[in-house]
């Protein structure tokens, strides 16, 4: 899995293609294309350059050297091309070791005043946040999560669309995994507090104080309020993509986690299917299933009649109702709510997320879940049975999508492998209930014709 | 519920279609001539998706009292002359541990009727006395076994070209740049050849003479039809494979397809019927059957427990066993070496697991066969492996959630090491199923704890197999750059 890709170690240029990670779906880029792109030249045309042919020897010819000669210019290229930093959009956010607290000015005199007369808006807050609202009251800066460390004061630019929390003072407080991830991108510049620093004398002055390098928001950051790097590598990994990510309630270990779909899961019961199903379980008694045949040994009228007396083995109903209310067990817990980048998403109000991930480290949890652990964390998120007309079609598709479904980030060292599980119930779909396509040949017909009718 | 009439094509009659049958063997036998190699008619060969025969009332139309009439007329008919069960009969080799099937129509049966067990000397149809006809040059047609060789090799030379074209290739170039030196020796440069750091990326690549598989492909097919068309009426099994390169199963399974026959009142209008084969050794008096249908010990138990379709004997071939002596036979060969005789039955065995698990997707109607060649307990076919490919591949993993199993600490650790696998042997699993265009499914029983008194596991069978419970995950690589929208 660390590996490096096969491909790869094919390639005759493993001076640095084969260092670099590379996750345009695997394969080793071409970087002439680097050169192509648009923000070195001119961003008026914004298409994406296409990859080139793989050479999978070495030849002798110099048409290969110098393709291989025009890959590493332009990768240098890009590498030496001038990343600049606009002043105006430079973005300075302050470490506060303590977690979020009021500006200076105003902590000290009226502390106890802020909580008592935000109070009311506190609770109208959590009512939209993902947070519980023990969290949320439990900071001194009302709408702020606890575990935001660096504030900025003077907030622009597109990242806080959906990222950070601003308190009332208009300072957007980030999580350590927003501000890092920020940082290391080189969207953000964290400055010391002035409290560590020990020039307080200076007081409310326009200097911010010294800046924090990236090895000290990694030693300051990792491991607070329960980021771990493998999170971290997630969240970041995802972020780059376009993703939003917010945490989920399982992030923190002892939360008890909302159970949305309660109330939806119980109104479904087993439905008439399952009562007739039941009582045809019953009609056929057990007297053939002892020693067989299952099927029985008069007159079969139909082989659907053949199937339903063989079905003796019972299966998981995802629409039941859960027994008993288990919890979830780190690492097999939802950690991030994932957002595609086309979902509208409003930091106040989250959508139901596309995605809920539980982040795995392969090394410390080596083996597969157990059915245990794996339906524990399926039953944590809401039931989401495949609707729509496609799905109502396609037999195969409908498996794939399943009634709930999580996605399992497993890190092994740093590489994030993601493996969607879907609880998929063979057992609802009776295949020999369908309608058998037309035809001997099956590729004249990719439609499955609809059932019934 | 037209859908349930539909689902399986009925047997309008069994006695019309074993007519038609004979029929189709006799102008099988009549007409010789080879023919062009075609698909044979799947769905009427494979109509019966269990070996079980069944027998449709009439329907029953309430506004017309004759159809009251033909119901009970049906009824009459059962019940003075009771339609003939067939039970097939096998025997159990235990060197082996698996279930053999001699007798040539009970494997004709076996195969055609739900796909079950698979040639011993074939690779799943067994076909290798039509492979060895052929070979002896008895017999026209091609075999499936044929088929794929045919295509190996033809794909080999195709990959032979290439690697030869690309030689050829930097060859010339080779040439050139030697020419283009000598000439810059006189000359300055030529910065016409080099490619530029520009030039080459602007999609269109010059590297355009690379020799496409595909294409070359193509042509030879083209080629090959041409020729065909050329030598019509002459033989020419070897036609290649033309079928769409992503339409449906090119993989063939017809054992002869010498001779066309057309099925009257058949939708398809090219429908070659089948010999029924296997018999066909009676009229060779020197070649013999040397091949016999092999059952793996699930598909055996299923057939005997679930359908009683078959009997198995013993090795000894004199008794025939129960299914419950079957089945703790088959849990004492479920390991290697098989325990002794006194061994008891036990939950978490490995064969009630895998049994489990056949018999559940066998009871919603799929086609289950192993899946040992892509490096999963069983694959799931619709239908049949002759219609389409698997869709599924299903891993069998036992989960230890009852309290039984956690009590002494020896147990856990058993139970553990039973349930383990690691990620690398998912990441292993899963991606060699995407390779192969199918869909991961883990299947996770649940294992309950043994019963008390022990007559009570191997009697009924019906009650043991009622206290597992399964759960099918479907596992999936989740690739964020594509899910991106």
């Amino acid at each position: 899995m660390a590996d490096t890709d096969e491909a790869a170690i094919h390639l005759p240029s493993h001076d640095f293609a084969t260092h670099i990670d590379t996750d345009l779906s695997d394969e080793t880029q071409d970087f002439r294309m680097l050169s192509n792109l648009s923000f070195l030249t001119d961003t008026s045309q914004a298409t994406l350059p296409k990859r080139g042919e793989k050479d999978f020897e070495p030849n002798p010819t110099l048409y290969q050297a110098d393709i291989l000669d025009a890959s590493r210019q332009a990768m240098h290229n890009a590498l030496a091309h001038p990343r600049l930093h606009h002043p105006k959009n430079q973005i300075i956010g302050i470490y506060a070791p303590d977690g979020p607290a009021p500006p200076r000015s105003v902590a000290t005199p009226k502390k106890l005043d802020t909580i008592t007369e935000d109070d009311p808006l506190s609770t109208k807050n959590t009512a939209d946040t993902e947070e519980t609202p023990s969290q949320t009251t439990t900071g001194p800066v009302t709408g702020v999560h606890p575990d935001s460390c660096v504030y900025v004061p003077n907030p622009k630019g597109q990242y806080f669309k959906n990222m950070g929390r601003a308190d009332r003072w208009n300072r957007v407080w980030l999580l350590p995994e927003e501000a890092l991830y920020l940082l290391e991108r080189g969207s953000l510049d964290i400055r010391w507090p002035l409290s560590e620093t020990g020039c307080e004398d200076d007081g409310e002055t326009d200097d911010p104080g010294i800046p924090m390098s990236l090895q000290a928001a990694y030693a300051c950051f990792i491991g607070r309020g329960g980021l771990t790097v493998d999170r971290f590598s997630v969240y970041s990994g995802l972020r780059r993509l376009g993703y939003t990510l917010i945490r989920a309630p399982g992030w923190y270990d002892g939360v008890e986690e909302e159970t949305e779909d309660r109330e939806l899961t119980k109104c479904q019961g087993p439905g008439l299917a399952g009562i007739y199903g039941r009582f045809m379980k019953w009609l056929h008694s057990s007297r053939t299933t002892a020693v067989g045949p299952v099927a029985g040994l008069g007159i079969h009228r139909s082989y659907n009649d053949i199937y339903r007396k063989l079905s003796i083995i019972p299966f998981h109903d995802p629409m039941a109702p859960p027994s008993q209310p288990s919890q979830t067990k780190l690492p097999f817990r939802v950690v991030f709510y994932v957002y595609k980048p086309s979902t509208p998403f409003r930091k106040t109000a989250p959508p139901p997320p596309d995605f809920r991930v539980a982040v795995v480290n392969a090394r410390t949890q080596t083996t597969v879940p157990t059915l245990a652990q794996l339906g524990t964390l399926l039953e944590s998120t809401p039931l989401d049975p495949p609707k729509g007309e496609k799905m109502e079609r396609m037999l195969y598709m409908r498996l794939r999508h399943g009634y709930r479904s999580v996605v399992l980030a497993i890190v092994d060292q740093g590489v994030v492998s993601y493996l969607r599980v879907a609880d998929a119930a063979f057992g609802k779909e009776k295949l020999y209930n369908r309608v058998a396509p037309i035809g001997n040949k099956k590729g004249a017909h990719p439609r499955p014709k609809p059932k019934g009718r | 519920m037209t859908s349930q009439s539909n689902s399986i094509p009925m047997p309008a009659s069994d006695a019309a279609a074993v007519t038609a049958k004979s029929e189709s063997t006799k102008k099988n036998a009549s007409q010789s001539r080879p023919g062009r190699s075609s698909r044979p008619n799947y769905r009427h060969l494979h109509r019966f998706s269990l070996p079980l025969s069944v027998h449709p009332l009439p329907p029953l139309i309430p506004h017309n009292p004759l159809s009251i009439v033909s119901v009970l007329l049906s009824y009459l008919t059962y019940f003075i002359a009771p339609p003939q069960h067939e039970v097939y009969s096998a025997y159990f080799d235990s060197d082996t541990s698996s279930i053999h099937v001699t007798d040539a129509m009970a494997i004709r049966a076996l195969w055609e009727m739900g796909f079950f067990g698979k040639g011993s000397l074939s690779r799943s149809e067994p076909s290798w006395l039509e492979r060895e006809k052929k070979r002896r040059g008895l017999l026209g047609g091609v075999t499936s076994e044929e088929v794929t060789r045919q295509r190996r090799t033809e794909r080999r030379e195709l990959k032979l070209e290439r690697a030869r074209m690309e030689k050829l290739a930097i060859e010339q170039r080779l040439k050139a740049e030697a020419a283009a030196r000598e000439a810059s020796d006189t000359s300055i440069d030529q910065p016409s050849l080099l490619p530029s750091v520009t030039g080459v990326t602007n999609g269109t690549l010059p590297i355009t003479e690379k020799f496409s598989l595909r294409k070359a492909k193509e042509a030879k097919l083209f080629e090959s039809q041409r020729s065909v068309a050329q030598t019509e009426g002459e033989n020419a099994p070897d036609t290649p494979d033309n079928s769409p390169p992503n339409g449906g199963k090119t993989v063939r399974f017809s054992p002869v397809v010498q001779a066309k026959e057309f099925v009257s009142g058949s939708t398809v209008a090219h429908a070659p019927d089948l010999v029924v084969d296997g018999r066909g050794a009676e009229d060779e008096p020197l070649l013999d059957n040397e091949e016999h249908l092999q059952l793996s010990n699930e598909e055996a138990f299923f057939l005997v427990y679930g359908l009683g379709a078959l009997q198995i004997f013993d090795g000894r071939r004199n008794t025939v066993l129960s299914p419950p002596s079957l089945l703790s036979l088959f849990c004492q060969h479920s390991r290697f070496p098989p325990p002794g005789t006194s061994a008891d039955l036990e939950t978490d065995d490995s064969f009630m697991i895998s049994y489990v698990v056949y018999h559940h997707f066998r009871s919603l109607g799929w086609v289950v066969r192993s899946g040992v060649k892509f490096g999963v307990d069983y694959l799931l076919y619709n239908r049949g492996p002759v219609f389409s490919h698997a869709e599924f591949a299903v891993v069998v993993i036992p989960s230890f959630e009852h309290p039984h199993w956690s009590e002494t600490e020896e147990r856990k650790a058993r139970c553990a090491s039973k349930q383990a696998r690691s990620w690398w042997w998912l990441h292993c699993v899963n991606r060699v199923q995407a390779q192969v265009k199918k869909s991961l499914v883990v299947c996770y029983v649940e294992v309950p704890p043994p019963v008390e008194d022990s007559s009570f596991s191997s009697e009924d069978i019906g009650a043991l197999l009622a206290r597992y419970t399964v759960r099918e995950m479907l596992i999936r690589r989740w690739v964020p750059n594509r899910t991106r929208d």
